[in-house]
């Protein structure tokens, strides 16, 4: 008994035990042998090697003996979850989210606005109107579906593509095209290329260039909303190509350890560019990276409005309610080019695009399911159309007409105060404007 | 079972003797008593590692700011810290290992203090730390990123540069970062070697849009640090990691402020100007008495303090008075920031100059373990310098 507890007591300090001794201590009743009493003991049990449990801080797992690598399972990946079919029809009725009409109709109309702001401003690029744009073809239901299942304060961190969700929460076209334009009225100066937008009353994230730089941000500002106890949820967007970044893997190990509010949405819309999936990633996309992170997450049929509306809604819900992190994939497809700069009849079949087009696109699919609920005709459609188009067409005008920002806003908030060396450069401009001031385009800017 | 029980207990005298002793017992025993002691020949075999290349001085203590306590340099940065997370209930700490009090010591104490939503780890990814940062500043709330050493901040490159610094002047001001400061040990520390030893700060003085400041002691760290935490732009704030322990003088206990973009005149002078920060600024101080003593040449030293945006225009009322300048920084000399100096100076003060203007500087080269002694620009390196300048 007296060698017992001597031995237990060098086994807490060495942990070097001999088979003996083992022998001995097992044969007390009881699974750990020892006397349960002493609290410090008791914490020791916890590390006993006598049974046979890992005790790697590193994992909370049970043995194997079998030698067996896991398979990652892309043949049969995780699977899409969607409401309407193609043809927007509710497949399961205790999956419809019962949107009232008016709500169904902003969705329809927001889609719609955008798409024709889309083909007025790429036109207009192509006309030397502006130096660059980049539509969103086929991706309008996961802007406005995840838009309308958060709340107007949520806060947004975007990629470019996701003009959609601004105008879901009524960003007037004369701000949209004030950016495009770089015209007097841009709340952003001018100072960056179209498509860049920002607005901070809305919660807008202002857009920048560096892609999945805004991942890790967004789950900064998820953690100061956890600590304002601000009831906020802030949403993150990118695509399949910039979640390869390493700032998307921060971001997602960063929200999950620090217990963040946050919901990831990412637009899986097959292409980067021309680089199309296959050559992006080997797994299962990007739903499957969330449990390695662990967060939860869901892949859903980014064309079904309702689906991403449904998945966005619960995930906002938990995301608040238990500050935990969410992944949404939202699948979808890139039906125009990456931008005005890209063609992509380079690297992908004219085939490919029309069946996205007429086949499995959000706007048609919920005009779909509008018609089919009586709550839309071919009437209201074509007042619509022609509508929408004068609204763009008049903002688009204006825009035009404007004046580009005074060239001074060239050195403001740098830094909040002007620092004096900057300030002198700015000076040297003046100067130099007052002589050479003719080979400059000073007629389109501000006075 | 008594084979047990004397295994045991030797085992046990071993455990209860700690290894030190259990290491004397073997070279008693006559083991390996060669492989650990080996022999002294003549003078001191066993190289001792070099003393310190400076002497710290510590400033006098400062009577403006109330009631001071005797601190080091890491004691002065957690002084800051705490003042900051008790005026302002939105500022956080994180980084990584920065929970335990961090692996020089700057945030003993937080942690329990202010509590875990307060004071925490991350996990070990720069770029994460640095975008994490940010975001909690676009909320308005303050946050002070740790980046556990200057040769590790190259990964949140990206987000210091693309993000942090243009995010006021690329949204039009509708958003900013500028409640974001970043700290980050820095400076040669002796055996440092390649990462552990960088002074980046030029990389960062290529970029419009954040402040750069590096302390030369604990009275100057605590007030720049709290200047740089209220300051409405994202900051980098440089620790020099040799002077956590070394420097200690008396800090006021209160916070007080520090102001930023303002060089220091420690030393007023005739001949002679010799610009500097961090660590260095101890080195041309000692610099300075030995020109003093021996060429019988009068110095003005100055701490530049703020790296970018920098003031050229104290820098500038000292050449135009002294004719002469003299930059020092351990940084390589291509394109090390005393590149920037030398090239405005000689713009604005190009008639005012006796000499060309020197900058002594580290080699162009990585910074190297054991041949430190040679590489940092050390008193002698310096004084050259000067008296060459002198003589020109």
């Amino acid at each position: 008994m007296a060698v017992a507890i001597a031995a237990a007591r060098v086994w807490r300090q060495s942990r070097i035990l001999g088979q003996a001794a083992l022998l001995l201590l097992l044969r007390r009743p009881g699974a750990r042998g020892l006397a349960i009493s002493h609290p410090h003991r008791q914490q020791e049990q916890q590390f006993s090697s006598l049974d046979d449990k890992p005790q790697f801080p590193g994992a909370s797992a049970e043995f194997i003996d079998k030698l067996e690598f896991i398979q990652p399972n892309v043949i049969s990946g995780i699977p899409i979850y969607r409401v309407m079919d193609r043809q927007g029809q509710i497949i399961n009725p205790s999956e419809d989210p019962h949107l009232p009409k008016e709500k169904v109709l902003k969705f329809y109309k927001s889609m719609t606005l955008l798409n024709t702001m889309d083909r007025i401003l790429y036109e207009s690029q192509r006309q030397g109107r502006i130096s660059f744009y980049m539509t969103n073809y086929g991706e309008e239901g996961t802007h406005v579906g995840s838009a309308a299942a958060l709340d107007n304060t949520d806060l947004v961190f975007g990629q470019y593509r996701e003009a959609g969700v601004l105008m879901y929460r009524d960003y007037p076209l004369e701000l949209f095209m004030a950016q495009c334009y770089g015209n007097v009225s841009d709340l952003g100066k001018g100072r960056q290329m179209p498509v860049h937008y920002g607005c901070k009353e809305r919660h807008f994230v202002t857009i920048s260039s560096p892609l999945a730089t805004q991942i890790p941000q967004a789950v900064g500002a998820a953690y100061a909303a956890k600590r304002a106890n601000a009831n906020r949820v802030v949403i993150c967007y990118f695509g399949e190509g910039a979640a390869s970044e390493g700032d998307a893997h921060a971001g997602f190990n960063f929200a999950a350890t620090l217990e963040c509010p946050i919901i990831f949405f990412c637009r899986n819309n097959g292409y980067a560019i021309s680089t199309p999936t296959s050559e992006q990633y080997r797994g299962d996309g990007i739903a499957a990276r969330g449990p390695g992170y662990g967060i939860l997450s869901i892949r859903v049929d980014g064309n079904d409005v309702f689906a991403v509306y449904n998945a966005t809604k619960e995930a906002r819900r938990r995301a608040v309610a238990e500050n935990q992190p969410f992944l949404i994939e939202a699948m979808t497809y890139r039906i125009g080019h990456h931008s005005t700069s890209d063609d992509s009849s380079a690297y992908r079949s004219v085939d490919e695009v029309n069946y996205w087009d007429k086949q499995d696109h959000p706007i048609s699919r919920l005009r779909h399911y509008l018609l089919s609920q009586g709550w839309w005709d071919e009437e209201q459609e074509k007042a619509w159309r022609k509508q929408s188009r004068k609204k763009v067409m008049e903002a688009f005008e204006q825009a035009e007409r404007k004046p580009k920002p005074n060239p001074n806003l060239l050195f403001s908030d740098v830094y909040q105060e002007m620092p004096s060396q900057l300030r002198k450069q700015q000076e040297s401009l003046a100067r130099h404007l007052q002589t050479y001031g003719e080979h400059y385009p000073l007629e389109h800017f501000d006075k | 079972m008594a084979a047990v029980g004397s295994a045991a207990s030797w085992l046990f005298r071993l455990r209860a003797a700690g290894a030190e002793g259990h290491w004397r017992r073997l070279c008693g025993a006559g083991l390996a008593r060669g492989f650990l002691h080996p022999a002294a020949t003549g003078k001191d075999a066993a190289q001792r590692r070099q003393v310190a290349h400076f002497t710290f001085q510590p400033d006098p203590e400062p009577r403006e700011y109330g009631q001071t306590q005797k601190m080091n340099l890491f004691q002065s940065i957690t002084s800051a810290l705490d003042n900051s997370l008790a005026k302002d209930p939105t500022a956080v700490i994180f980084g990584e290992d920065v929970a335990f009090g961090g692996v020089f010591r700057c945030t003993v104490g937080l942690r329990d203090k202010y509590g875990k939503d307060r004071v925490f780890n991350t996990p070990l990814c720069e770029q994460g730390i640095v975008g994490f940062g940010i975001g909690i500043a676009v909320t308005g709330a303050t946050a002070i990123a740790e980046i556990q050493f200057a040769d590790y901040i190259f990964p949140a490159f990206d987000q210091i540069v693309n993000e942090a610094a243009k995010y006021r002047y690329r949204s039009g001001d509708l958003f900013n970062c500028g409640s974001l400061t970043i700290r980050s040990p820095w400076g040669c520390v002796g055996h440092g070697a390649l990462y552990h030893s960088q002074s980046p700060e030029a990389f960062f003085a290529h970029c419009p849009g954040i402040k750069v400041v590096i302390p030369r002691s604990p009275f100057q760290a605590k007030g720049l640090l709290l200047s740089c935490i209220e300051d409405k732009n994202p900051c980098i704030f440089f620790e020099p990691k040799i002077l956590y322990r070394a420097a200690v003088e008396q800090v006021p206990v209160e916070p007080y402020n520090i102001p930023l973009s303002q060089a220091e005149v420690i030393q007023e002078g005739r001949d002679v100007t010799l610009v500097a920060w961090g660590t260095q600024v101890h080195v041309i101080r000692e610099v300075a008495s030995m020109a003093k003593e021996k060429l019988g040449v009068s110095c003005e030293i100055i701490d530049l303090r703020t790296i970018i945006p920098w003031d050229v225009d104290t820098v500038c009322k000292s050449v135009i008075k002294t004719g002469r300048l003299l930059i020092s920084h351990e940084a390589p000399l291509t394109g090390g920031f005393a590149s920037e100096i030398s090239s405005t100076i000689q713009e604005e003060c190009f008639l005012n100059l006796e000499a060309p203007i020197s900058r002594v500087c580290g080699y162009d080269t990585p910074f190297p373990h054991i041949f430190e002694p040679f590489y940092i620009p050390d008193k002698w390196k310096c004084y050259d310098a000067l008296r060459k300048m002198i003589n020109y």
